[in-house]
């Protein structure tokens, strides 16, 4: 009997930290939509499925070898690439926004796939470069990055295209990325803001921006999500108003609750001291990628999980910064908490790739 | 592939780069947490009372007005409850089988149910009452009442109407009420600490203020304060719970020193002619009868009037909103003749025994003009006493040539002329006592020896409101001694007026009374006709105002074809005698004779004053 659970234990990859974490969060989450959709029942059992799946998902993925998704990575960008060209032509239009494929059973957000699949093949691009990165191999990398990310802020998208053009700079400065080359480009970006503002930001992506600057001054116009969210984190106080009596999110004061602003709900209802609680889970599941990073069995792993972890930094760091009114209202959801079945698979796919790259030693090494 | 050393310097650069992004984001997450905390901790109070705002709405709730009465504690200005039928559309899903049910029972004409259904999806959104019915009748009420168990989203409430249960009598003093402009509101509120906003009436006409008279003047009193009634509401102002509530205070009842009684006397002998009557309680001032004719229903001004009969009301040639008691200015003619007297005895011009020969005119020695009497051979023989009873002109054409205008001036505004004497009249007119000063200024034009003849018969540029002739009737009855006229009974902002003499006695105020008990007992008296229609004695002075200056009677003859040509008949009294306590004045527009046409008015006045 204990040969047998000994032969599965070593036949099975598995990172009890990152998973149990990952539950945690996941099952908060569910407590905190559950008040976020002012009790909606169907919203959080659709939710649960996710959740179910995604942790399942996350086994699976975390099993096979790294070299699997090193070799196969090409396969995989391509194939998102099509998803994402898919939902340019025949996605489902909410808002004006077309980043939908309606799959039937499920509503699938291409971007949230490609977000995943670009950091992977840059990975697996540059793992094996000589150092420093070469300008030819940055040049191709950066153009496939451009490229992508543009395929998503033309849905538009610009909250998860501005994700992409991170993750893939990300694998890059992992990499190896020059500092000279750095300094360059970080200049002719600062001296190309103006002409990025007017010429590839839509106007109301402008009227965001203006509006963060003072959000007082049009209290009911385009001011009113990030003032009301203000009101409804600041109006939790140190102990919050407790579960469901947060009158911000319930009397429909606050916006899209469910997903953008789930946060101000938690900080509206649980506090600082809930604001502290959940930030230390998120700390605690970046902390391990890193250590997980540092200690990897190659490069290519260690630029996988390097990227991935990060993605899921900046996502959060996005979304935070987003209700709190520091940087512009662009749709980002919190990971594993916020409604939205494409963006939690995607971090549970994400989160399963890091585990295997983790788990998996080189035979050599043995 | 890489070898083993490259391998291991590039491990500790991609390690550098990683715990770069790391603290970079790490230095990021702090900035958060301090955001997040400064949100929730530094600045908790501010945000827990945006949030408490954001969730809280206040009502307020109209107070209801106090009413108005006479002397005698007769209700003037009431508020008369209305029915209104009212749904609650949150909890009603079809409104056509509603209205289809309610029409049952009452009848709903297509404008209501018009209404209703423009109305009824927004008031449901809100969570608000919609009114579907006003001025339910006794009938609809009683139908409704006994079915009520079956209509558990339709009730009956009820909404006021400001009332004046005599719409003609009191127009021009207590005046009307009506709706009020944003500014208006806004004042109002703000003096009360609160800001415009929804609002729970009660009233069917919405806000009201106090527009003229009365109802103007005490608008603070009667008003009362707003309550507030404070609900829970979600983002779109939808009504969730009802928090608090914090009751209206009802504005305060006016006691008035109206009388309904005189009042009612008052504006039936004016019977629609053009004029006014103003009557006082000589004791302490209060006005116990205040008409202007002809007048208008003020229910109509402030229950609706279509614009159509608004507009005939407004261009009638007679003018019914114009206040003749309190703003036509009307000379004073031979009413003033008793003050002229007095200035004669002030300054020792004249004395009782003084007489002049009475010819019927009076020869202006600066440039021989002529300045005739009503009668033409004149009165012979005459002294003060007589010429107040027989009215003559000549007498005080001479007295007046004798005077120093300025003080002459000085002395008539001891009896109010050229004064505002009332302390609660709407927008008094103060009439015109012209001085050579006045003339120079606005007819750039020296002051005659002429004008100051004419000033001692009360003709020429000197006038007076109907207002402060009673007053001047008052201030002879009393002697010289007088309150502010007011509106209100035992008003404690009365002043005391008090003549300043030297040369004034008892005695001369005696004479006065009984020259002008001479006007109506006296055979020679100018309003002896008066003599039997009381039972009680008056003295009174009349006169007769000249609009056009004719030579003979028969130049008056072709001059009154003209109705507006004819002379007002204008008179003052005051009784009963020897112990006066009321005092009144009357002044008929055309009426021709002081005398016959404006004294029985103030004699039905006095009468009915002094029977009560």
């Amino acid at each position: 009997m204990k040969k047998i659970i000994d032969s599965l234990k070593s036949g099975i990859y598995f990172d009890h930290y990152l998973f149990i974490s990952i539950t945690i969060l996941s099952l908060m989450g569910l407590v905190f939509l559950y008040s976020a959709s002012d009790g909606n029942a169907t919203t959080v059992i659709k939710q649960s499925f996710f959740v179910i799946f995604g942790l399942i998902l996350m086994f699976i993925v975390s099993q096979p070898d790294p070299d699997f998704y090193k070799n196969n990575s090409l396969i995989f960008l391509i194939f998102s690439i099509i998803l994402v060209l898919l939902t340019l032509l025949v996605g489902k239009e909410v808002n004006g926004a077309k980043r939908w494929l309606d799959l039937g059973f499920f509503t699938l957000q291409s971007s949230e796939i490609i977000k995943i699949a670009l950091p992977v093949f840059l990975a697996a691009y540059l793992y094996d470069k000589t150092l420093p990165i070469s300008l030819l191999n940055t040049l191709i990398t950066l153009a496939l990055i451009i490229v992508v990310a543009n395929f998503v802020r033309i849905q538009p998208d610009l909250g998860t295209s501005l994700v992409i053009l991170i993750a893939g700079l990300y694998v890059l400065f992992l990499a190896g990325l020059s500092w000279r080359f750095i300094g360059v480009s970080f200049g002719i970006f600062i001296l190309s803001l103006p002409f990025i503002w007017n010429n590839f930001l839509e106007p109301f992506q402008r009227q965001r921006i203006l509006t963060l600057l003072d959000p007082t001054a049009d209290p009911f116009g385009s001011g009113w999500n990030i003032t009301q969210s203000k009101i409804a984190i600041g109006s939790g106080g140190i102990q919050g108003k407790g579960y469901q009596m947060g009158s911000q999110a319930h009397l429909d004061f606050l916006p899209e609750t469910e997903t953008d602003f789930i946060f101000s709900v938690i900080a509206e209802e649980f506090g600082f001291i809930g604001v502290c609680i959940l930030l230390s889970i998120f700390f605690f599941i970046l902390l391990r990628c890193l250590y997980l990073a540092l200690n990897a069995r190659d490069r290519f792993c260690r630029l996988t999980i390097g990227g991935l972890s990060l993605i899921f930094l900046s996502t959060i760091f996005i979304n935070l910064a987003m209700v709190i009114g520091i940087i512009p209202v662009v749709g980002m959801p919190l990971p594993f908490i916020s409604k939205g079945g494409s963006s939690l698979l995607s971090f549970y796919l994400a989160f399963g790739i890091v585990i295997s790259m983790a788990t998996h030693k080189k035979l050599m090494q043995k | 592939m890489i070898d083993i050393n490259e391998r291991f310097s590039e491990k500790k650069n991609f390690f550098n780069r990683l715990i770069f992004v790391y603290i970079f984001f790490a230095c990021l997450f702090l900035y958060l947490i301090y955001k997040t905390f400064s949100l929730q901790v530094s600045s908790f109070t501010d945000y827990e009372i945006a949030s408490l705002k954001n969730k809280t709405r206040e009502v307020l709730i109209q107070p209801r007005r106090g009413i108005i009465y006479d002397r005698n504690g007769e209700i003037i200005v009431n508020n008369v409850p209305s029915y209104n039928l009212i749904i609650n559309p949150s909890a009603i899903n079809d409104l056509d089988s509603t209205l289809s049910d309610i029409k049952k029972i009452i009848d709903l004409s297509d404008l209501e149910i018009k209404n209703a259904q423009d109305n009824f999806s927004l008031k449901k959104k809100l969570n608000r009452e919609l009114i579907l019915k006003t001025n339910l009748t006794n009938e609809e009420i009683a139908k409704f009442e006994v079915r009520k168990y079956r209509y558990s989203n339709l009730f009956i409430a009820e909404r006021y109407t400001r009332e004046n249960m005599y719409p003609y009598l009191f127009s021009h003093s207590v005046g009307y009420v009506g709706s009020i402009n944003e500014e208006g509101l806004q004042d109002i509120l703000s003096s009360q600490d609160l800001k415009p906003r929804e609002t729970i009436f009660k009233y069917s006409n919405g806000y009201l203020k106090g527009k003229t008279g009365l109802e103007n003047i005490y608008d603070k009193q009667l008003r009362g304060f707003f309550g507030k009634r404070i609900y829970e509401v979600d983002a779109n102002g939808r009504f969730l719970e009802e928090k608090e509530t914090i009751d209206s205070i009802d504005g305060k009842d006016i006691y008035t020193s109206l009388d309904l009684t005189a009042q009612q006397v008052a504006y039936n002998e004016l019977n629609n002619r053009r004029g006014a009557v103003v009557a006082v309680n000589l004791e302490n001032g209060a006005i116990l009868s205040y008409v202007s004719s002809p007048s208008f229903s003020v229910n109509d001004i402030t229950n609706g009037l279509s614009q159509k009969e608004f507009n005939k009301l407004l261009n009638d040639n007679d003018k019914p909103f114009f206040d003749r008691a309190g703003q036509g200015r009307y000379s004073p003619a031979s009413t003033i003749k008793p003050a002229i007297g007095l200035f004669g005895l002030e300054k020792d011009l004249i004395d009782w025994q003084y007489t002049i020969d009475d010819i019927g005119f009076f020869v202006l020695p600066e440039d021989g003009r002529i300045y005739r009497g009503w009668r033409k051979d004149g009165h012979g023989i005459i002294n003060l006493q007589d010429a107040i009873i027989e009215s003559s002109n000549t007498f005080f054409f001479s007295l007046a040539y004798q005077t120093e205008v300025n003080e002459l001036i000085e002395y008539l505004s001891n009896f109010g002329f050229g004064k505002n004497i009332c302390l609660d009249c709407f927008y008094p007119d103060k009439g015109l006592l012209p001085s050579p000063t006045w003339k120079m200024n606005t007819h750039n034009f020296g002051w005659f020896k002429g004008d100051t003849v004419n000033l001692g018969v009360g003709q020429g540029y000197l006038s007076a409101t109907p207002l402060q002739l009673a007053y001047y009737s008052s201030f002879l009855a009393n002697k010289g001694s007088l309150n502010n006229f007011s509106f209100v009974q035992n008003n404690k902002d009365v002043i005391r007026n008090n003549f300043i003499t030297n040369n004034i006695h008892d005695v001369d105020w005696k004479k006065i009374h009984e020259s002008m008990i001479g006007v109506i007992e006296d055979p020679k008296g100018t309003a002896g006709r008066l003599k039997n229609l009381k039972e009680y004695i008056i003295a009174a002075k009349s006169g007769t105002v000249e609009l056009v200056s004719t030579e003979t009677k028969e130049d008056y003859k072709i001059i009154r074809e003209i109705e507006g040509n004819r002379d007002h008949a204008i008179i003052i009294a005051f009784g009963p005698m020897p112990n006066p306590k009321y005092a009144v004045s009357v002044v008929i527009e055309n009426g021709e004779s002081g005398g016959s046409v404006a004294g029985p008015v103030a004699i039905a006045v006095l009468n009915s004053l002094i029977k009560e």
